[in-house]
């Protein structure tokens, strides 16, 4: 078996009309920038003069001027030319047999002269050719990449290369994400805020970069899909070898690491993928979490104020100016497990939820008590047999119950207990804010006039009002928790060492980064993918909520 | 950039248009709109909310925002067109040539600069003058504006200020460097009435002063008739109606116009004998405006296959100055033909005693230190031994300004709060130490409660039908959920909305169709005594009437006795049978509409009803203006609260009305005044309003 190439012999088809296409956006895009502070100076010295003459190129143009950008272009394009695989330039100059210094001389000079060009282009040219050159350059590149990822699926093996065997690998997730996006938009004036998402490219992009790892870990955990190997499996030979390595004589299965190995000989795509599982089970949930331990204290002591409020503040700024890692620190050091703190921890920020959801209930059924009763037991005894099951450990000092169904790893009961109890007090804080200022509403004295319940106050007139701020912070919490998951992981600390969670995984790169920096950067694009998109859908959800 | 001199008209809006686009569709916010502005001349612009009189203001100053966008037309000022002008000239002219004054004070003002150097920032940028002379021109201003002390205003911050002194801070502002053209937006409507008066007195004095033209945009048809020269009736994005002042309140020639003055109170209209007349309908969406006549769904006159059949212009008034009206009828129409008595009712018959307080006192203690507790306790006097009786199917209006204490004590009624001292009778069972907690189910349900601001008083995540339904339920109503969602449908009935509303959500129902949700809501529990707090004063004009009808309709049938807190006397004297005038806490007048609305007066009464602006070219109006703001009810005067105000303070005594609070005096059958003044003083006291012979 040959190893991999990056693109393979779809590669130099599309590959050019890449590089042309990235060469000319980033030439737009500091153009724009250019362009933009031109016409700001320009108009300043216009504002002097009675008469507004459009400025003009001939005028008074200092050397500057025009050599500043001229070097600037001039670089951009040599940088662009050095890290294309097979330089034109520089192969061409190299084929003339000239001396080096004259070969390097007239690079440099033919790059200054293309610059020299561009900025006096870019002097004349107007705002709108650089807005259009950015716009259509950057459909070109998506297109590229589409089409890379379309025509991948029907290459022969190793044909497109590794980027295409990975293409290949996503094709479920790939699926999955048209039909989303199709649905979503054919019906996004009836989806609400949801639907409202589908008109900011923004928010597009995030949902799409977040989705893209909820339907990878949904299709590696459920379905045992996308990966190529055993995350955990070593293959003897192939430790640390690079990118699109083929397996060695008679091992069965895929027959290359699309990623290469890492410093165990473990295939790294296939950790990278297993990783968002971890990710996904534990981000979201723990967040989810942080939230009901916040909003079950925050709306109190944002509705009642006072010494209440006082208490739960200072308590929230005790958590908040402890530092994070000492904490976490602390909470997986053997001789505090053995103590059971964790433990204990997590059955107090465990019944949260609990409280959450039978006070929601009973202040809406409390004068229907049949209806009451019969809808407490149907969602409380689930949560009661769940809550008792998670807190309950063989082995833990918390290990009275009988009907234990299951038992959290001990390591993941620790990340997920501190990433909640760290996580919390700042959504508390959000809470009280925006209990604060809606307790003020009239349609909350209505209800207080009609003689309503504190808690029905809380949770049924204020909560839903709050919701738009709760879920874009939502959004950008999963962000930060799955950063902290990062964290913990790097600092080793939680999960076991094997773990395929991101953070581990780049923390065992780093050891040999210097030699071998293949293994650690996937799993940081990974992480740095779905945290970004995170962020933008937090802020395309931002955006589109304040319009209408 | 130097003023140039122009003697022309100083603002000249032609045939403008101006649309905002939003994602799904292009929003026609202002169409066809004309008007110019003569120089000293002042141009009310009246409309109902959504009617585009701020877009034009905005258009005039050029600051659409990024959806918005003119789309026809131009607008001129001193003959140049600002729609060619370059962001700089633009950023040259305004704040020195058209100065632009908001609604909210202290939205205008940097919370973070004193307003000295608020005030010299604008000709120190616009004219470059030194910072001394700045400062010079600042103080002269300021005393301009009538503000006692300029020196210490000067070195003051906003927050220092009450909000009559920060309007008055942004009317300096607006005229530190002299403009042509003061464009005001509801400069009034964040005051209170006392205050009111007094700003636009103010205004109308510097406008003489100073020489500048004026737009003045109101809602107010009173506030445009004492403050302008000219008027411009706006209506769904067209000017339907303008001319000079006299010539549209007297001889008006739109529908629109006429409909608006009969659902206005005017003195002589009577909630039995002369009902206010609705405008039926709704105010169109700006998207769903109707082919040719926007207001022709709604008007009385309404001939179809041609009020619809084109679009229709502007055409001047024959025999009028300057007078043009849109309406193709207004030859045909009998503009004289007397009001046709819609329907004359019965006066209800005022039952027995229902509420009865009883010498009720509510002091808060506020700590000078939150957090510890530690420090001095002032005692806030919110509300000083208020006692009344309120009988069943009887209207009492409650009427003050802001701080008066009529919050409190719908708060202390409704129970959220308990009394300091004294009782609140309800059937002779007492509840003024009772909070609603403790409060049994019927008497929660029997005092219910309308608020001021609808888009405020409906939870904006729960359907329409689903809010009144949990009234239902907490009033335990009903033994099911079906017979529960039929009393909430015939419910929507009583309110005249139709039974489709139940599933609706707030955000698509209108201010009015809000206001009546509300409501319904208040009469879930059958209620028996309503307050109701400000109810119709957020809505428009035409609106309101409606919902006044309804209320008093409500009111007929299930014999409720409401408690109408308003600070507008011309609805309080339209709609209540007994009116009670509160001050700072105190009850300084109460008695029937008659006798408070004709002399003898408390002195603090005479002066609101000079404040309030009536919308009648026949009325004669006493002028009385009230000096300073209202004081804190943190601080108030000793003696009588109203003396620091009060312009009969020398002939009562001056050591008197300062030394001791006034007893309460018995002047003719229930009616009483808090007052030192003589029975003689008093006696020589002349009727604020007169109705000029006509």
């Amino acid at each position: 078996m040959e190893a991999l190439t990056w693109t393979g012999s779809l590669g130099s088809t599309l590959g050019p009309v890449m590089i042309i296409a990235v060469a000319v956006f980033v030439l737009a895009v500091v153009g724009n920038f250019v362009a933009a502070f031109a016409t700001s100076t320009q108009q300043v010295t216009a504002a002097g003069g009675a008469v507004v003459v459009p400025w003009r190129w001939s005028d008074k143009t200092s050397f500057f001027e025009l050599a500043i950008p001229a070097i600037a272009v001039g670089l951009v394009l040599y940088a662009l030319e050095a890290f294309t695989a097979d330089p034109t330039l520089s192969a061409w100059l190299a084929e003339l047999g000239l001396p080096g210094w004259l070969n390097t001389t007239i690079t440099a000079l033919v790059f200054l002269l293309m610059g020299g060009f561009f900025a006096y282009l870019l002097q004349r040219a107007p705002a709108a050719l650089f807005e259009w050159l950015i716009r259509w350059s950057f459909i070109v590149i998506v297109g590229v990449i589409v089409a890379f990822i379309f025509f991948s699926q029907f290459a022969g093996y190793g044909n497109a290369g590794i980027v295409g065997e990975m293409a290949k690998q996503f094709l479920p997730v790939w699926l999955a994400l048209i039909l989303t996006f199709t649905l979503s938009i054919i019906f996004k004036r009836r989806l609400g805020l949801y639907g409202k998402l589908f008109d900011s490219v923004i928010g597009m992009i995030g949902f799409g970069l977040v989705m893209f790892w909820v339907f990878t870990a949904v299709f590696v955990g459920i379905f045992d899909l996308v990966g190529t190997h055993d995350p955990l499996a070593q293959i003897s030979g192939l430790k640390n070898q690079p990118p699109g390595v083929p397996m060695p004589e008679g091992e069965a299965g895929f027959a290359h690491y699309l990623l290469g190995g890492d410093n165990l000989a473990r295939d790294i795509f296939s950790r990278m993928v297993e990783g968002s599982v971890i990710v996904m089970m534990i981000a979201p949930l723990a967040t989810l979490f942080a939230f009901m331990v916040g909003i079950t204290l925050g709306l109190p002591a944002g509705y009642y104020g006072g010494r209440l409020d006082t208490f739960l503040s200072f308590l929230a700024n005790l958590i908040l100016a402890f530092p994070v890692i000492l904490l976490f620190y602390l909470l997986v050091t053997p001789e505090i497990i053995a103590t059971g703190l964790p433990n204990y921890m997590a059955m107090v920020l465990f019944i949260f939820p609990l409280v959450f959801f039978g006070v929601l209930i009973h202040s809406r059924y409390r004068n229907q008590p049949s209806k009451d009763y019969l809808i407490l037991a149907i969602v409380l005894v689930p949560l009661l047999m769940l809550y008792l099951s998670v807190i309950n450990q063989q082995g833990s000092p918390i290990d009275f119950w009988p009907l234990d169904f299951f038992d959290i790893p001990g390591g993941i009961l620790v990340v997920f207990v501190s990433v909640v109890f760290v996580n919390s007090p700042t959504v508390f804080r959000i809470v009280r804010g925006l209990a604060l200022d809606i307790k003020t509403r009239d349609y909350v004295a209505a209800a207080q006039t009609r003689g309503e319940r504190p808690w029905y106050i809380m949770l049924w007139e204020i909560l839903p009002n709050a919701r738009g701020p709760l879920i874009v912070d939502f959004c950008l919490r999963i962000g930060y928790t799955t950063i902290l998951l990062g964290t913990l992981g790097f600092f080793g600390l939680g999960l076991p060492p094997e773990s395929p969670d991101w953070g581990s995984t780049i923390n065992e790169g780093r050891k040999l980064l210097l030699i071998y920096a293949h293994p650690a950067l996937p799993p940081a694009i990974a992480l740095l993918s779905l945290v970004l998109g995170l962020n933008l859908l937090a802020d395309g959800l931002r955006e589109e909520s304040l319009k209408d | 950039m130097k003023k140039w001199d122009y003697d022309g008209p100083i603002l000249e809006i032609d045939k403008l248009s101006i649309s905002f686009f939003t994602r799904l569709r292009e929003i026609p916010a202002v169409m066809d709109f004309s008007a110019k502005v003569m120089p000293g001349e002042a141009l009310g612009l009246v409309g109902e909310s959504g009617c585009g009189k701020s877009t034009v203001a905005l258009g005039v100053m050029q600051d659409l925002g990024v959806n918005g966008r003119i789309v026809g037309g131009s607008i001129k000022f001193k003959g140049r067109d600002l729609g060619e002008m370059t962001p700089d000239e633009l950023r040259d002219i305004r704040g020195s040539q058209i100065a632009m004054i908001y609604q909210e004070p202290m939205a205008s003002l940097n919370p973070a600069m004193r307003i000295g150097q608020q005030l010299m920032e604008v000709p120190m940028i616009h004219e470059g003058i030194s910072e001394t002379e700045a400062y010079e021109r600042a103080l002269e201003v300021v005393a301009d504006v009538k503000l006692p002390d300029p020196e210490r205003m000067l070195r003051s911050y906003p927050h220092q200020l009450s909000g009559g002194q920060q309007q008055r801070i942004v009317i300096a502002m607006a005229l530190m460097s002299k403009p042509s053209l003061l464009i005001l937006d509801e400069p009034t409507t964040a005051l209170d009435v006392t205050v009111e008066a007094a700003v636009v007195d103010l205004v109308k004095d510097l406008g003489k002063k100073y020489g500048t033209s004026m737009l003045f945009i109101s809602h107010n048809l009173g506030l445009v008739l004492e403050t302008c020269d000219r008027i411009c009736v706006m209506y769904s994005g067209e000017a339907v109606e303008r001319g000079s002042i006299e010539d549209v309140f007297d001889k008006m020639r739109h529908p629109y116009t006429q409909a608006l003055f009969r659902s206005i109170p005017l003195p002589g209209a009577d909630k039995n004998a002369r009902p206010l007349v609705a405008i039926p309908g709704n105010f169109p969406l700006p998207h769903e405006r109707p082919p040719g006549c926007n207001f022709g769904p709604r008007c009385d006159y309404f001939e179809a296959g041609r009020c619809d059949a084109q679009d229709i212009l502007m055409e001047p008034v024959p025999g009028d100055d300057r007078h043009e009206s849109r309406c193709l009828k207004f030859k045909e129409i009998d503009w004289d033909a007397p009001l046709v008595a819609s329907q004359t009712t019965e006066k209800n018959e005022p039952g027995q005693v229902v509420l009865k307080m009883d010498n009720l006192k509510k002091y808060y203690e506020v700590a000078a230190n939150a957090l510890f507790g530690g420090g001095e306790k002032r005692v806030v006097k919110a509300n000083e031994t208020l006692s009344f009786e309120a009988r069943e199917s009887e209207t009492l209006a409650i009427v003050g300004e802001s701080g008066c204490g009529k919050s409190t004590f719908a708060k202390v009624l409704m129970g959220l709060e308990t009394a300091t001292e004294g009782e609140i009778l309800l059937d002779n069972k007492s509840i003024g130490s009772t909070p609603i907690e403790n409060r049994d189910t019927q008497t929660v349900a029997d005092v219910q409660m309308v608020f001021q601001n609808p888009f405020d008083t409906l939870n904006p995540s729960m359907t329409v039908g689903r809010q009144i339904i949990r009234a239902l339920e907490i009033f335990k109503f009903g033994k099911n959920d079906e017979e529960r969602r039929e009393k909430m449908l015939s419910l929507l009935d009583l309110v005249k909305l139709p039974r489709a509303f139940a599933d609706r959500m707030p955000r698509q129902l209108s201010g009015g169709q809000k206001q009546r949700v509300g409501i319904a809501r208040a009469f879930a529990g059958g209620a028996r005594i309503v307050v109701a707090d400000e109810p119709v004063s957020a809505l428009d004009v035409s609106v309101q009437a409606a919902v006044t009808d309804l209320l008093m309709e409500i009111q007929r049938e299930e014999k409720t006795t409401l408690l109408f807190i308003s600070h507008d006397l011309s609805i309080v004297r339209y709609l209540s049978d007994r009116v009670m005038v509160m001050y700072l806490g105190h009850v300084v007048e109460l008695g029937t509409t008659e006798q408070v609305f004709s002399p003898p007066y408390h002195p603090y009464t005479e002066a609101l009803l000079s404040a309030v602006p009536i919308a009648d070219t026949h009325i004669e109006k006493q002028h009385i203006v009230l000096e300073g703001d209202i004081p804190s009810a943190m601080n108030p005067p000793s003696g009588c609260p109203f003396q620091t105000r009060c312009r009969w303070k020398d002939k009562a005594g001056a050591s008197l009305c300062e030394s001791e609070v006034p007893p309460v005096r018995t002047l003719a059958d229930g009616h009483q005044v808090k007052c030192h003044l003589s029975d003689a003083d008093l006696a020589s006291m002349e009727p604020v309003i007169k109705i000029a012979a006509e």
